[in-house]
């Protein structure tokens, strides 16, 4: 017993070096496990069906940042996502320069600030659900080579900051089932964060120039490509993305209210908006929560829009999400989670409803 | 109610008395010229949304160790959180480069003797371990 007490001290001296050997070095991580089963396939989930899903909501994240001097620091942080067979990427790696006390540059691989909670997409353990809802956190690639200043400010009871940035995103694009090669060029976006006591607010817009070269043949890209003429065509057109949320959390009880429009600058693929609705009631370590959110594609006028419909384009789905969240251990969560989902339309034509039950634990150390 | 009962219940109500009944005190060193320290710029400075004393002078928040008296009454009375919240409000910062939570710095003795020495540092122990070396700026 002795001996195991002394080797426990030992491991625990061992340990502690590494995470406080250099006060300047952190190194910090989240993971979080997860399985979902459907009660049928009669709607679409990603990564579930009703035969289970035991890898979508799996992601492991390992972050090292190291204070370099007063004012500049570096940051990394490595994510191996279930979803995409664990095959692990920067989503962050970049080097801040703090100009001043309120003034922050950085630059290299950036989360892009979408949504409100895109700084903190993948860890579970900073919000309720399994997974920020589908229908509004729709965007399939999360982070930009680039630059971006964050300016902080304050007055009176009113805190906040601006974030400008800019940079490119060269990667895949998945839309509809298909994965093509894009490049958003001179991508570049504006987020307003105020606070004010209980109250928050997220103002957001971002824009970029697309072009995608040899979409796969079978896409419906490739084919309407060919078929639409000059409204279709990927070449550098503009689209822009607008976002905008409110938040009230007086500790006991909180929402969040969050809506964003989508606007393509080609007729290949579908504008589109979608907003959620979520109530949180704490009661100790249980959280109980209740959101409500929809996503609607919208068609162009005439021969466009016939087009968009004949290749399967067209999605307009709603859900109703009620969880439960246990803080097992102050960095530990359980969460439990039933959603309906029901595909008014789905890939153009008339969609079915389903039901998605999901547990996960998250865990941040 | 039996009697065994009763008296688990009443002395269960006298220890959740005597902890309420603790005092803490938010403390700096006393080299630091700050007089007094509003209730709310300390919550600015242990949330990190300021690395300013009111003075101006630079302020390093030291937070105690997890699960200590001082600090469960520290976040509860002046930061308004419980210790999982706060575990997620740093963890949105943590995980964004945005921030990194005080540091944590055993009890009431090790927080003293670390703010007596230096003027930058701002903490919190039990009313009771203050003597002259520490300066108290807010109490609660």
């Amino acid at each position: 017993m002795k001996r195991l007490a002394l080797s426990a001290c030992i491991a625990a001296s061992v340990a502690a070096p590494l995470t406080f050997a250099d006060d300047d070095l952190r190194i910090n991580g989240f993971l979080s496990v997860g399985a979902s089963m459907a009660d049928s396939d009669d709607a679409n989930f990603t990564g579930s069906d009703n035969q289970g899903g035991f890898k979508n909501d799996n992601v492991l994240g390992l972050q090292v940042s190291k204070q370099i001097n007063d004012t500049t620091s570096a940051t990394g942080q490595l994510v191996s996502r279930g979803a995409d067979d664990y095959s692990t990427e920067a989503a962050w790696a970049f080097v801040t320069y703090a100009a001043t006390d309120d003034l922050d540059l950085r630059m290299g691989r950036l989360r892009i600030p979408f949504f409100y909670y895109s700084d903190f997409l993948e860890v579970g353990y900073a919000y309720n659900w399994v997974r920020p809802p589908e229908e509004v956190y729709r965007i399939p690639f999360s982070s930009v080579d680039g630059i971006d200043l964050t300016q902080r400010f304050s007055s009176g009871s009113v805190d906040g900051s601006v974030q400008f940035y800019y940079g490119r995103y060269n990667g895949d694009f998945n839309y509809g089932g298909f994965t093509y090669d894009a490049d958003f060029r001179n991508f570049t976006g504006i987020t307003l964060n105020t606070n004010m006591g209980n109250f928050g607010s997220r103002l957001s817009y971002h824009q970029a120039e697309l072009i995608i070269n040899n979409p796969p043949a079978t896409s419906p890209l490739a084919q309407i490509g060919a078929l639409g003429g000059a409204d279709f065509q990927m070449t550098g057109q503009t689209t822009s993305f607008v976002e905008a949320a409110l938040t009230y959390d007086n500790g006991t009880s909180s929402v969040v209210a969050e809506w964003t429009q989508l606007d393509y600058g080609t007729a290949a693929f579908l504008n589109d908006s979608a907003w959620l609705v979520a109530y949180a009631h704490r009661l100790g370590d249980m959280s109980l929560h209740a959101t409500y959110t929809e996503q609607k594609d919208e068609y162009e006028s005439g021969l466009n829009g016939a087009i968009q419909k004949a290749a399967g384009l067209g999605v307009e789905e709603s859900s109703i999400i009620l969880g439960m969240r246990w803080d097992y251990d102050s960095s530990t969560a359980l969460k439990f989670e039933a959603q309906y989902n029901d595909e008014t339309m789905y890939a153009g034509v008339d969609g079915d409803s389903a039901m998605l039950y999901s547990i996960a634990v998250d865990v941040i150390f | 109610m039996n009697t065994l009962y009763k008296s688990i219940f009443f002395l269960l109500v006298s220890c959740a008395s005597m902890l309420s009944s603790a005092e803490v005190a938010v403390i700096i060193s006393s080299a630091n010229s700050n007089a007094s320290i509003a209730s709310g710029d300390i919550t600015k400075i242990f949330l990190g949304k300021t690395k300013k004393f009111p003075d101006g002078s630079q302020a390093v928040p030291i937070d105690q160790d997890d699960g200590t008296p001082a600090r469960d009454a520290f976040n509860e009375k002046v930061l308004g959180k419980s210790a999982s919240q706060l575990k997620s409000y740093w963890s949105r910062l943590i995980f964004t480069g945005k921030g990194t939570p005080p540091k944590q710095s055993g009890s009431d003795a090790d927080v003293k003797a670390l703010i007596a020495s230096n003027p930058n540092m701002i903490g919190y122990i039990d009313a009771s371990a203050v003597d002259g070396s520490v300066k108290v700026v807010h109490k609660f």
